[in-house]
């Protein structure tokens, strides 16, 4: 019962510092957006702020993960390499977005600035990858992967139907960059599934 | 599969954390392969009768 307790109280944390993140950057986006204070490719560099509230949501979710007896090193090992990706993303992006709005970019250059978001991208998908290489606890690993397929499975059906939907001039384009964000969606909704079903 | 791990830890008083640390995996490891949600893998059903001092059939039976 203690347990459960803690358990229940390690997760309104979580919860808190989710809404305290999300609260955060849509709120400093939208002042951002509104106000105009800070010119566009600098306001990013003020992003970070609310994007230090990660840290906090993290421990809480390590916090959460040793109460509910889901903890392991390698789920430690993946938090922290995802918060590190997920930083040096931001500050990619808004160092690439500053250098070419600033600047008349040759293409090659405009190819190298592309890279500055896209490793820290890579550098996420590797800590995926080896979350699953590491994790030494079968039935984590395999909940992780059920939840990788459904992620897969509903990429490839939203980018399937997205590509007829533009081919007949229904819907506009969207950056291919956009893969990520809507694999990790599916991620989050595969590991709610798992959580429901039990498996 | 059904499986007599609930019996077998409830009759050395041990909580499914108890289980799951001499059997070096999470709680909720423990917890899917009592209910029967997760089927475990032959190594770790091998470490779970080993652990029981049981033969793995004396554990798991078919449904």
């Amino acid at each position: 019962m203690a347990e459960d307790a803690a358990a229940a109280s390690a997760k309104r944390k979580v919860t808190f510092w989710i809404f305290a993140f999300v609260g955060g950057m849509f709120g400093t986006a939208f002042f951002l957006k509104t106000t105009a204070i800070v010119p566009q490719p600098w306001s990013m560099a003020v992003l970070i702020a609310p994007m230090l509230l990660l840290i906090p949501l993290v421990r809480a979710a390590e916090a959460m993960q040793r109460q509910t007896g889901c903890a392991s090193a390698a789920a430690v090992r993946y938090n922290r390499r995802i918060l590190f990706a997920s930083f040096l993303y931001v500050i990619g992006l808004g160092g690439a977005l500053m250098l070419f709005r600033d600047s008349q970019v040759s293409k090659p250059v405009a190819a190298l600035l592309s890279l500055m978001p896209t490793l820290p991208v890579f550098g996420i998908i590797w800590a995926m990858g080896r979350y699953i290489i590491e994790e030494s606890d079968e039935y984590l690993r395999a909940r992780t992967v059920n939840a990788a397929l459904v992620a897969t499975g509903l990429l490839l059906a939203i980018a399937t139907f997205w590509g007829f939907l533009t081919t007949f001039g229904v819907a506009p384009d969207v950056p291919m960059w956009a893969a990520v964000p809507v694999w990790c969606f599916g991620l989050g909704i595969g590991q709610f599934v798992g959580k429901v079903r039990g498996t | 599969m059904k499986n007599r791990l609930k019996v077998l830890r409830a009759e050395r008083d041990w909580s499914q954390q108890d289980l799951a640390e001499r059997l070096e995996v999470s709680r909720q490891s423990v917890n899917a392969i009592e209910t029967g949600k997760y089927d475990p893998s032959l190594p770790l059903a091998f470490r779970i009768a080993d652990l029981f001092e049981m033969r793995i059939e004396e554990i798991f039976q078919r449904d």
